[in-house]
């Protein structure tokens, strides 16, 4: 029996209404998430350690009974329907294990196997996945002698092996260096354009956040707090900040006189007069006029959308903790602690 | 559960996993052929040719003779343990996720593992009869002793590999499947894998008519030793069989247990 699943046509690849994971004791790590995630789709689940991600993640991957509510992936019921579900999805969870003592050819081979491929289909698979993830100079080194980045990548080939419609990945790129990351971001989102490959993935990045995924839900405490794509988000929250740093020091206190007809006053970086720009970024160009007007030199001028944090604090009054993914280039976010 | 020719390919596949890993970790494999060859070096080296002597013992050739069996059975405890350990390592690490959540044979997750065991066990075996041979021991049953003492060593891998698994599932932690090595020890040196019941006496003897390793030993030694009695290798065989069906049984409910979670 060849198990490959033939693509599925539906509109939506993952449903959830009212799930809810209850825990012995009461306590509810997932508490009433209704989503739903069209094909083609990158979703993401954005939210601290304990915030419920996992295990939202384990009840769409058939790993864990929700308690309460239902779920629908690849338009089968988690609970009711779980060996169709399996046959649809790749799984790539958080800090698996991948044996040390088998090389990557061999592992994706076993996978094949696993899935009912023919001998010939799971070397021919192995070989195109290798190729995919850049590790066909590796592929018969011993797992235990990658790296990190190159882990995740087989991590990921293995959970393509049967061409999934819909792909969960918990954490990808947590622990790894910034280049490895981008590496990762780059195969998922071919993935996702060439393939068409749903992908739901849960990250504690902002940065993550905002690069890789479609749309976004911010989930705390069990309940998403707050949906949307990451422009609609960060529009939610309001205008843009804009940073003036006058040439001369003794410009500030002008230089703040000016903005202060554009927006109220926010706290800037050192140095600078930073206000809220209550017109929007087509504001600028009036700001740069009244600053030229007033004559005061300005050596920096700096508009900075709000930052997925700005959003997470606004949906839930916390900064995001745990975010250690390094300050993009160009104007940084505000500060993540 | 389901079985098809699928889920015997799976189990074939995770077989093969399973002696792999294995077999490339030398902290794996090193203990089980090390500790039972070292042993019956050690007994044979003190006791030379005069087992014949100590009352009680029965007319051997050679001590060798008599002491490959326990090695074989201490070989499989030390690889149960070993196995137990590794499925363990396979929850906490993940890759028992990564099957649950594919189309994988839920039985094939435990007969891959539980096949490994046999030949892993059965490899040893051939091993340890072919050292033993090497120093002039020699099977007295013939192919057919033979096929015995490999039927015991393969049903008594499956005993003991399925309650290093039933331990990892119940417990999900290597070090606490490992933990239990001890008492495995503990067992083999209550029972007659080292020194024949007959010169054992008082509460030691009681604790070795009762320990079922005797009763499997005395059936492979037998076999070795040559004049093996139907009704011990019977007996031996029966209990090997009983200890396996028992051991599988647990461990599979213990699967259903932890599977439970996962509709």
């Amino acid at each position: 029996m060849v198990a490959i699943p033939s693509r599925v046509v539906t509109a939506l690849a993952v449903e959830t209404r009212d799930l809810v994971r209850e825990y012995k004791g009461g306590v509810r790590a997932v508490n009433g998430v209704s989503l739903a995630v069209a094909s083609g789709e990158v979703y993401g689940f954005l939210g601290p350690n304990g915030a419920g991600k996992s295990t939202t993640v384990r009840m769409l991957c058939t790993l864990l009974r929700p308690t309460a509510g239902w779920a629908k992936v690849a338009g089968h019921d988690v609970a009711r329907d779980a060996a169709a579900v399996r046959r649809s999805i790749g799984v790539a969870l958080q800090d698996a294990a991948i044996d040390p003592y088998m090389t990557g050819r061999e592992l994706l081979r076993l996978q094949g196997v696993l899935h009912g491929l023919s001998r010939q289909g799971c070397r021919d698979r192995a070989d195109v996945l290798l190729d995919r993830v850049g590790l066909v100079d590796a592929a018969d080194r011993r797992v235990g002698t990658y790296s990190g980045g190159m882990r995740r990548r087989l991590d990921l080939a293995l959970a393509l092996v049967h061409e999934p419609v819909v792909l969960f990945l918990d954490e990808p790129t947590t622990g790894l260096d910034p280049l490895s990351r981008v590496t990762l971001w780059d195969e998922v989102r071919r993935l996702n354009t060439e393939l068409g490959t749903t992908v739901f993935l849960t990250t504690q990045y902002l940065e993550e956040a905002d690069q890789l995924v479609d749309r976004l839900g911010i989930i705390d405490d069990g309940r998403i707090v707050a949906e949307g794509t990451p422009r609609e988000l960060k529009a939610q929250v309001g205008d843009p900040t804009l940073a003036v740093t006058p040439v001369r020091a003794e410009d500030r206190a002008r230089a703040r006189e000016v903005l202060s007809g554009f927006g109220p006053e926010v706290l800037g970086a050192h140095g600078c007069v930073a206000v809220r720009l209550a017109a929007g970024a087509e504001g600028l160009a009036a700001v740069v006029r009244a600053m030229d007007d007033a004559g005061v030199a300005v050596r920096e001028i700096d508009l900075a959308e709000p930052s997925l944090d700005d959003v997470f604090l606004a949906a839930t009054g916390r900064h995001l903790e745990g975010d250690e993914a390094p300050a993009p280039a160009g104007p940084a976010p505000a500060a993540s602690r | 559960m389901s079985w098809d020719g699928s889920a015997a390919r799976q189990t074939g596949a995770l077989a093969w996993r399973s002696v792999v890993t294995t077999v490339r970790l030398p902290q794996a494999w090193v203990p089980a052929l090390f500790f039972p060859l070292v042993l019956m070096a050690i007994f044979t080296a003190s006791f030379g040719g005069a087992p014949g002597n100590i009352p009680g013992f029965p007319p051997v050739r050679s001590f060798l003779d008599f002491a490959v069996s326990g090695a074989i059975v201490q070989g499989v405890l030390i690889g149960g343990t070993t196995a137990g350990a590794a499925f363990a390592t396979d929850i906490e690490g993940g890759f028992f996720d990564r099957l649950v959540a594919s189309p994988v044979s839920r039985t094939a997750i435990l007969t891959g593992r539980l096949g490994a065991s046999v030949v892993l066990g059965i490899a040893q075996a051939l091993l340890f009869v072919g050292i033993a041979e090497l120093f002039g021991a020699d099977v007295a049953g013939g192919p057919g002793g033979f096929m015995v003492l490999l039927l015991i060593t393969a049903l008594f891998a499956v005993a003991v590999g399925g309650l290093g698994v039933f331990l990892a599932l119940r417990f999900g932690s290597a070090e606490a499947v490992q933990g239990m090595f001890p008492l495995f020890f503990a067992l083999l040196f209550f029972s007659s894998a080292f020194f024949p019941r007959e010169t054992m006496t008082g509460w030691f003897r009681t604790a070795a008519d009762w320990n079922p390793i005797s009763h499997l030993v005395e059936a492979m030694r037998d076999e070795v030793v040559g004049g093996a009695e139907p009704g011990t290798v019977i007996a031996g065989v029966a209990i090997a069989l009983t200890l396996a069906v028992l051991a599988v049984g647990a461990s599979a409910l213990a699967f259903r247990r932890r599977l439970r979670e996962a509709p």
